[in-house]
């Protein structure tokens, strides 16, 4: 009996390891649902899903017009995120749909979906939702007749060594088609761009008109950042997942360097990191704020108080978080608009603060840090505070410059006393 | 229990049958070293038999040195299993599968043993073949067992497999009308195979509830295997349409790489057993050599005219030594371009035609590139009216040099060169565009057209003022020419032009926003610091002081007056009684006027008030006193 109530507090005390899902504490995604046209998929591609696999993903491979898909049971979601490999597919089966996969970005869970050539009206429409326009002609691939991989398969020129990216090792191969990006839309963003003498078209037909898509505005692989920090990942190119192209060496045309592997590899690995969390979230903790040599939050501040304001933040590693250095956070003091606006000094461990005099307009104000980079989640944060007017006693007494008024009222009484006596008594 | 029996058997036979296969041709160098990263022993050791022989029977046909510790390690264990009598049929069928190619030295008796085990289960073949056929459906496909109802495709190809084993120890000979229902059954097993758009066939499984779900890789290497197992024991050709074997080599070719080691194993061991089994001879990609053929080179057309071929019924050469087959004189011809070559291919001896499924056309893409000489490019700006140059610029499109023109909005703008192919013949390259580029990054391309070898563009500003959003100012120009055949394809700045439009009218359309550079849009932003109000100004304090010695000095001035006047106090009461009163009067004053000081200093307006409440209260009674007293004294005074 002791033994079973032994081992029954020990799974007990198990089950929260067991449970690693997407936390705020713990912002890896860990449950994603695969959506292909066909399981082939799964061979053909192994080396990218299995290195997802190698990093403790749960990847459920589904076909994507299974009846019996689904986002959500009983009102909860059951992945963290969701690739959609099935350029070809009409319809979702079971009840995903582009309303659905939109609300499963908005309730902050991630996507990566990959078209080709031939995409879907499916997929293209999910590729709007998220900010992406892809070329409307559907026999159109992005060409590039200087930028493109030297093979043996190809030649027509679609298959394209882009390395038009950060830190390119080995170019990256490309083959599908191209997207382009609304310049008002602040939240996507062009991972890797064509080269300037790219185009999309046919490659079969003859050009009458110029095409749509042209240089470097044509966007091949864009990432976006929802507000609610979910991150899509969308690609024109499905074969840029696939092990051939992460196994083939590259060589760009017109030039003499022969790479032994694509940067497809390294390239779609550390994008999927960051689109699956395991880059660039930030958690902000410990936010406090008291007046200048003193340590406990008022309540309220009075106008012209000296006050310190501090925050720490913290990156997540994919394991553990970590310190964030930066020397770009700033926090304002805000009602209305930004009366106080200033840069946090850092101690390079995550602590930042500043200190400020609180301006002499009094009102309802904000402590807000709206911290917003490249590649890191965003960080909103606000505090509420009251500040006050002088009281009346709290204004400065005995000004020099009222010692004449003061002298000549008090000589008056005096002489008004002297006065008395003189008056009543001399004779 | 039905099952296990079944499995045994059908492990124990799929041995004999491929596991001579020994080919060392691999496919390519990638299959390889995709082999070597998968198959990965964990501390010098695989996890389980199973792995073992996968990843020993790939090795094998991959043609991979396995290192000796290696081996030693499997070794040890496969003989550890067969000498143990508790195994289960699946561990002794790897044991004895990874013996096979290791050739661990093992003990006779221990084979012995393994041996009659075997012959237990073969005493009634005749039954067992029987029971096995039982299973069977109408459509071709199997059942696992015989209470499961579910019929699938990877079942019979297991199925397959087994009874060929079963045909193959057998003592007595099987009855032929049975292996003429199997061999029905494949047939119509192979109608419900599935196809690609490119001619690749795989089988696939229609059942979506099953116990495990079986990948088309999976279900389609069960059928092959188990395909391949049954035609080697049956002494008559199995009747198999050859597109159909050729289709499901492709498909196994068409994966690449697989990931999975499961997966692996099963295509690099179904390939091989195709190839063993000489079915089909596939591309020849795994490197074994092809028996006599006549390679003709149907017909060889260029891909944009699919009617006039330009080559028609060669015959190739063969070069015995590095077994290629190539094609003796190009036409002269040939020019840079698209073509695309119909092969056929023939077995010469028709003995092995049965043997042999060969790929009827294949048709081959074949790009002609070359280098394009582009000539005579020239820039020049036109009077619109007139049509008159008004300057024109000549263009060296391989060099560095750049040229720059200005035009209005009355003028054209005409950019012309020629192109033709090393041959001297017209060419038309995919791409050619022209870009005009404003400060602001507003592009615009335009598409040049051409006549013949005469590539030219001609740019009314005019009817382009709308287009380029009444922009002026600098242009840069660029060139583009592009094409697949092309090997000089090339993007040049060829300069700018410099634009004079007129003012754009109220309503015309903005020029469409550009995107921004999304490190600018993230950086911090400029610190704004709160200007305080600025405190009233005073005078300084010496001067307050100076002001407050002249303000106490009339004081001074009325004492001094007093004194001088002679004051005296003789009027002060001389009797007890009015003195203490007169005092108390004049105390009592000083101490409001006291009272003021200290509502100066620090008292509020209550206390002061309160304070002067009795104060006065007191004043009024003592002041009454003594100012009565006086009056009265007066009085007397003024009477006396």
């Amino acid at each position: 009996m002791a033994k079973l109530l032994l081992y029954l507090t020990l799974a007990t005390s198990l089950i929260p390891l067991f449970s690693v899902a997407f936390s705020p504490e713990n912002p890896t995604d860990r449950r994603v649902l695969v959506l292909v046209d066909d399981f082939a998929i799964k061979s053909s591609h192994s080396l990218y899903f299995g290195s997802l696999t190698s990093r403790g993903f749960q990847l459920e491979f589904k076909l994507a017009d299974d009846p019996n898909i689904g986002l959500q049971r009983y009102g909860q979601y059951l992945y963290d995120a969701l690739v959609l490999f099935c350029p070809s597919v009409e319809r979702f089966g079971g009840s995903i749909d582009v309303a659905s996969i939109v609300d499963f970005v908005d309730s902050g869970h991630d996507l990566i979906v990959a078209a080709d050539s031939n995409a879907s009206d499916l997929i293209r429409e999910v590729a709007t939702e998220c900010g992406v326009d892809f070329d409307e002609d559907p026999a159109a691939m992005v060409i590039d007749h200087i930028n493109y991989a030297v093979s043996n398969f190809d030649g027509d020129h679609t298959l394209i060594a882009s390395d038009d990216f950060i830190k390119a090792d080995a170019p990256v191969l490309f083959q599908g088609i191209g997207h382009s990006l609304n310049p008002a839309n602040s939240l996507v963003l062009k991972v890797l761009s064509a080269s300037s003498s790219a185009y999309s078209a046919n490659p079969k037909s003859k050009l009458s008109n110029p095409p749509s898509l042209t240089g470097s505005a044509i966007s091949l692989v864009s990432v976006v950042q929802a507000r609610n920090n979910a991150r899509i990942l969308i690609t024109g190119s499905l074969s840029m997942f696939s092990n051939r192209f992460f196994r083939s060496g590259v060589q760009k045309a017109g030039s003499s360097i022969k790479h032994e592997k694509s940067g497809n590899e390294q390239f779609l690995t550390e994008i999927s990191k960051w689109v699956f969390h395991e880059r660039g979230h930030l958690k902000a903790v410990n936010v406090r704020h008291h007046k200048v040599g003193e340590s406990d939050e008022p309540a309220i501040y009075r106008i012209n108080d000296d006050l310190e304001y501090s925050v720490e933040i913290y990156e997540w590693s994919g394991t553990s978080w970590e310190p964030y250095v930066s020397d770009d956070v700033q926090v304002q003091f805000y009602m209305m608009s930004p009366y106080v606006l200033k840069t946090l000094s850092t101690d390079q461990k995550g602590h930042y603060s500043a200190e400020f005099k609180v301006p002499d307009v009094y009102g309802v104000f904000q402590f807000k840090v709206e911290y917003q980079r490249l590649g890191y989640t965003s960080l909103s944060l606000s505090k509420q505070i009251p500040v006050r007017p002088y009281r009346h006693n709290e204004y400065e007494r005995f000004l020099p410059a009222a010692y004449p008024y003061y002298g000549s009222a008090f000589s008056m009484m005096a002489g008004f006393f002297i006065f008395t006596i003189v008056h009543l008594y001399s004779k | 229990m039905a099952r296990s029996p079944l499995r045994f058997l059908v492990l124990i036979l799929a041995i004999s049958i491929c596991h001579a296969a020994g080919i060392f041709h691999p496919i390519s160098d990638s299959h390889r070293s995709a082999a070597l990263d998968l198959f990965k022993p964990v501390d010098g050791s695989f996890a389980s038999l199973e792995e073992a022989y996968e990843a020993l029977r790939t090795f094998e046909v991959l043609g991979i040195e396995k290192t000796a510790e290696l081996s030693k390690a499997i070794c040890k264990s496969v003989l550890g299993t067969l000498e143990s009598s508790s195994s289960t049929p699946k561990d002794l069928f790897h044991a004895l599968g990874v013996n096979g190619i290791l050739k661990c030295s093992s003990k006779e008796e221990t084979f012995e043993d393994q041996t009659s085990k075997t012959d237990l289960h073969l005493s009634d073949a005749e039954g067992t073949f029987r029971s096995i056929k039982a299973l069977s459906q109408s459509d071709g496909r199997w059942r696992y067992s015989s209470n499961n109802p579910e019929s699938s495709t990877f079942a019979a190809g297991i199925a397959l497999e087994a009874l060929s084993g079963v045909v193959s120890l057998a003592s007595s000979e099987i009855d032929q009308f049975m292996i003429g229902a199997v061999k029905n059954d494949i047939v119509k097993l192979f109608d419900s195979i599935e196809k690609y758009d490119d001619g690749t066939f795989y089988f696939d499984e229609k059942l979506v509830n099953m116990r495990e779900q079986q990948g088309p890789l999976a279900t389609t290497s069960s059928v092959v295997r188990g395909l391949t197992a049954f035609s080697s024991v049956i002494t008559e050709s199995l009747n198999l349409p050859g597109d159909k074997i050729l289709g499901i080599a492709k498909f196994f070719l068409g994966i690449g790489i697989p990931g999975d080691t499961k997966n692996f194993f099963d295509q690099v061991d179904l390939l091989a057993c195709l190839e063993n089994n000489r079915q089909v001879k596939v591309n020849t990609v795994l490197g074994s050599h092809a028996p006599p053929l006549t390679v003709t080179l149907v017909r060889a057309f260029s891909s944009s005219a699919r009617d006039n071929s330009i080559i028609e019924n060669q015959e190739l050469k063969f070069d015995p030594q590095d077994a290629v087959y190539f094609l003796d004189d190009l036409p002269a011809s040939f020019d840079v371009g698209e073509y695309i070559f119909v092969f056929k291919m023939l077995v010469q001896d028709s003995e092995q035609q049965t043997v042999y499924a060969t790929g009827t056309l294949t048709q081959v893409p074949i790009y002609v590139t070359g280098l394009i000489k582009i000539e005579n490019a020239k820039i020049a700006v036109l009077d619109s009216d007139l049509g008159s140059v008004e300057t024109q610029k000549k263009l060296d499109l391989a060099g560095e040099s750049t040229v720059s023109v200005s035009a209005n909005h009355l003028q054209k703008l005409r950019l012309s060169f020629q192109m033709s192919t090393p041959l001297g013949n017209a060419f038309k390259p995919h791409q050619a565009f022209l870009r005009l580029r404003h400060e602001t990054k507003v592009e615009h391309t335009f598409v040049v057209g051409s006549s013949g070898k005469k590539f030219e563009i001609t740019l009314d500003f005019l009817g382009l003022v709308e287009k380029f959003f009444y922009l002026s100012g600098r242009y840069d120009i660029q060139l583009t020419v592009g094409d697949a055949v092309m090997e000089n394809s090339l993007l040049r700045e060829i300069g700018y032009v410099e634009l004079d439009l007129p003012e754009p009218p109220e309503n015309a359309s903005r020029p469409p926003p550009q995107p921004v550079d999304p490190y600018t849009r993230y950086g911090p932003k400029a610190e704004i610091t709160h200007i305080f109000r600025a405190p009233e100004k005073r005078p300084p304090e010496e001067l307050s002081l100076a002001f407050l010695v002249l303000t106490i000095l009339p004081l001074f001035g009325f004492i001094i007056g007093l004194l001088r006047l002679g004051v005296n106090l003789k009027n002060f009461p001389t009797s007890a009684v009015p003195a203490t009163f007169a005092v108390i009067f004049h105390l009592g004053i000083a101490a409001v006027l006291l009272l003021y000081v200290l509502f100066w200093l620090k008292l509020d307006l209550f206390t002061t008030l309160k304070t002067l409440c009795f104060l006065g209260v007191f004043l009024m009674v003592v002041g009454h006193r003594t100012l009565s007293h006086l009056a009265s004294a007066s009085a007397k005074l003024k009477s006396a």
